[in-house]
Formats: C-alpha cells, sequence, structure tokens
C-alpha cells in the first residue's frame, strides 16, 4: 500500500487524479486497506498502526 | 482434486493454438475464474495462463488509448493518459474490488468475469439457467435485492458486475478478438448479450476466440467524466447502481452526453434513451429527471429491489448535476 502511495496511484477517495503526491490521511488509509487481505484491514486501531508506522518511515 | 491441464501462453497464436478443447479456459489473473472453479461452477478440461500476452498501454495514432488485454485494472487506473483524458475509467476501476484484486485482475478478464448472483454460486442447493440451462431460476422469487431491473428476462436476473466495462460502454471502447478465423472487433456495447432464454451465453464471443487488446477512441468529451458507485459499504462491495457519466456545456446548453449504467442489468447499460433526452437540453435538474426517466421507463423491478429505480433515477440527476456544476467552476 505504500509503494502505491509513493507511486502516486490514485484511489477511491483521492480528489484530484492528477495529484502526484497523495496526503495518506485516515480516510485514504482506510479506503486503501479495505480489502486488504479483509475488510478487518481499515478498522480503528489497525488504521492508527500504520499511520504512526507510515509517519516515521520517513517517506 | 480436480484434474486439468496447464499451460502458459508465449504469444496470442500460442494461447489460440491451445485453448481448441472446447472445454479449456483463457486464465488471467484467475480472481473470479478460481473462485468458480472452486465452488465447481466452471469446471475447465484446461487453463491456458494469457497473463504473458501483451499488457502494454499505448497512445494509438487518432489520440485514443490501445490497453493489452492483459494490462492489470491498476495498470489501467494509474496511467497517465487515463487519469488526464479518461478520468470516470480511473474512478471506476478504483471504485471496484480492492487493491489487492485490482493488481492481479486483468482486463479481459474484467469483461469477461460473470455474475456473483449467490443462486449462480449455489451448486448444491439452488437451480440456475446461467449454470444449469432449462433448471429455473431460484432468484426471481427469491432474495434479488441485488438483481437486475432492466434487460433481465424470465430465465434470469443477475446483473453483469464490473464497474471498469460500465466506463468502456460509456466511452464507446472497442475489444479486439482473434481466432483461428481471424481478428475482428466488437464495439463493448455489443460484446455482452442480454439472457434471453440462453443466459448461459453472455457474450457474442466465438468458442476459442481470445480477446487481445481493448481500444479508447479518442474523446473529447470524456476528459470532463465521472462516475459514481452506490453500495451497501462505502469499499469492497459490489454496486447496487453505478453511474458513468461524460458530458458537455455550451452555456447552460448539453451540447454531447454519453451516460451507461452498472448494478442494474445483465450487460453494461448503455443509457441511450437518457443520452437522446439530454441533448440539446438546458442542464437543470428537470432535464436529469426526465432523461433519467426516459432510460427507466422499461424497469422491471423484483419484489426485492424496487428501489434501484428511484435510485438510480437520483443518481444519474446527481451525476449529471455534479459535472454541471464541475464545467462551471
Amino acid at each position: 500500500m505504500a509503494g502505491e502511495v509513493a507511486r502516486g496511484v490514485p484511489s477511491h477517495v483521492s480528489d484530484d487524479l492528477g495529484a502526484i503526491e497523495i496526503a495518506l490521511d485516515h480516510d485514504e488509509l482506510r479506503e486503501r486497506m479495505s480489502g486488504n487481505l479483509c475488510r478487518c484491514g481499515a478498522q480503528n486501531g489497525i488504521v492508527d498502526a500504520i499511520a504512526e508506522v507510515y509517519a516515521g518511515s520517513g517517506t | 482434486v480436480i484434474e486439468l491441464a496447464y499451460t502458459r501462453a508465449t504469444d496470442a497464436a500460442d494461447a489460440i493454438r491451445s485453448a481448441q478443447d472446447e472445454h479449456a479456459k483463457y486464465l488471467g489473473g484467475g480472481t473470479n475464474l478460481v473462485d468458480l472453479m472452486r465452488e465447481t461452477v466452471e469446471t475447465p478440461s484446461a487453463l491456458v495462463d494469457v497473463t504473458g500476452l501483451s499488457a502494454a498501454i499505448e497512445e494509438t495514432d487518432g489520440g485514443g488509448l490501445m490497453i493489452g488485454a492483459a494490462a492489470r485494472n491498476t495498470a489501467v487506473a494509474e496511467h497517465p493518459v487515463v487519469r488526464a483524458r479518461y478520468p470516470m475509467l480511473t474512478r471506476a476501476i478504483v471504485a471496484g474490488a480492492s487493491a489487492q484484486i485490482r493488481n492481479m485482475a486483468t482486463v479481459a478478464g474484467n469483461l469477461l468475469q460473470r455474475t456473483r448472483c449467490t443462486y449462480f454460486y449455489d451448486t448444491d442447493g439452488s437451480r440456475c439457467n446461467k449454470r444449469s440451462p432449462g433448471d429455473g431460476c431460484d432468484a426471481i422469487e427469491g432474495f434479488n435485492r441485488v438483481h437486475a431491473i432492466l434487460g433481465a428476462s424470465p430465465a434470469c436476473v443477475a446483473t453483469h458486475p464490473s464497474d471498469m466495462c460500465v466506463a468502456l460502454a460509456a466511452l464507446d471502447a472497442v475489444v479486439h478478438v482473434r481466432s483461428t478465423s481471424g481478428e475482428r472487433a466488437i464495439p463493448l456495447c455489443d460484446l455482452h448479450t442480454l439472457p434471453g432464454d440462453r443466459p448461459d451465453v453472455e457474450t457474442v464471443l466465438r468458442p476459442g476466440e481470445l480477446i487481445t487488446a481493448v481500444q479508447l477512441p479518442a474523446s473529447a468529451i470524456a476528459a470532463h467524466s465521472t462516475y459514481r458507485k452506490v453500495r451497501d459499504r462505502s469499499s469492497y462491495a459490489f454496486a447496487l447502481v453505478s453511474v458513468a457519466v461524460a458530458l458537455e456545456l455550451d452555456g447552460n446548453t448539453i451540447t454531447d452526453v454519453r451516460l451507461a449504467l452498472g448494478g442494474v442489468a445483465p450487460k453494461p447499460w448503455r443509457a441511450w434513451r437518457a443520452e437522446e433526452a439530454l441533448r440539446g437540453r438546458s442542464a437543470t435538474e428537470t432535464s436529469f429527471l426526465d432523461a433519467a426517466e426516459a432510460e427507466l421507463a422499461d424497469a422491471r423491478p423484483l419484489a426485492g429491489n424496487a428501489f434501484k429505480v428511484d435510485l438510480a433515477r437520483r443518481t444519474i440527476a446527481a451525476v449529471l448535476q455534479q459535472l454541471t456544476e464541475g464545467a462551471r467552476r
């Protein structure tokens, strides 16, 4: 998922299809994690955990 | 254990040669066919893997786009030309399935995926004319909330599940196919057939015919387009109703429009009547609702899905309004 964000792949909740940089806010995270293995990938705790790791990853 | 032959095609000619057996199937990403095989809905004698065939996405001389049949759904959605010139196609693709499925699923596979009607999958407990022609349909008197309101028949009320195909229908995409007897090109709108009394037949493809590419014609109107999907969950669910629209305005007059519907019919539903009703009219809510009414005049809802008629009407009007407001900004 992080790779797709870095590549600028738009998601269902991306407003601007022309955007090269995607701000990985919680709406984007939920949409991109939904269906990733299963629907529980978009639960609150998991979304927070991904946001924390992603913020610390330096990307 | 299911016994079957598996071969990986090196090119289109090799694929066609390998799929001569009438029970052979071409395999793309396998996101639908493998599920159907697990459920024994599909029981092919041989799988010919065509994921090694052309996945190229190339601009054509006329200003359109040629998309290799093996291109993954994600590759199409993220392509800069698709995003800029055919935004409804990117929107439709990213509204479908999940990221993992979109990364596996091919363009040709998306076209040929089969309905998600639960009776079709229920090989042990349900009658289905699509699965076993002549057996009857348990959906018509059953749980039919997600089924078709347009184009269905007394034999079958299943819907075509694709989001991508709805955009392709609105964009006048052309499907290139090849067989031992040569090549031909089929408008996407003519690829899928209505069920009539043969719901097991879903396309005009001949036995062994291989989809090699999908072509998007050059289209000025397509740059001003979008796709909206209404579903039970906001993500990872099939459409109850979806709408693809491209709109061209001169002042407040609709000079041209493309409109297609998903989730309501056995095939991606090009809304020719709505388009006809819109051309030359002013871009007002009354015009939008009139056009939707024209398209839905022949709707035949079932006990469980009458809500779809009003939902389709309102969604068509809302997306037309959204594009009208976008054009004024």
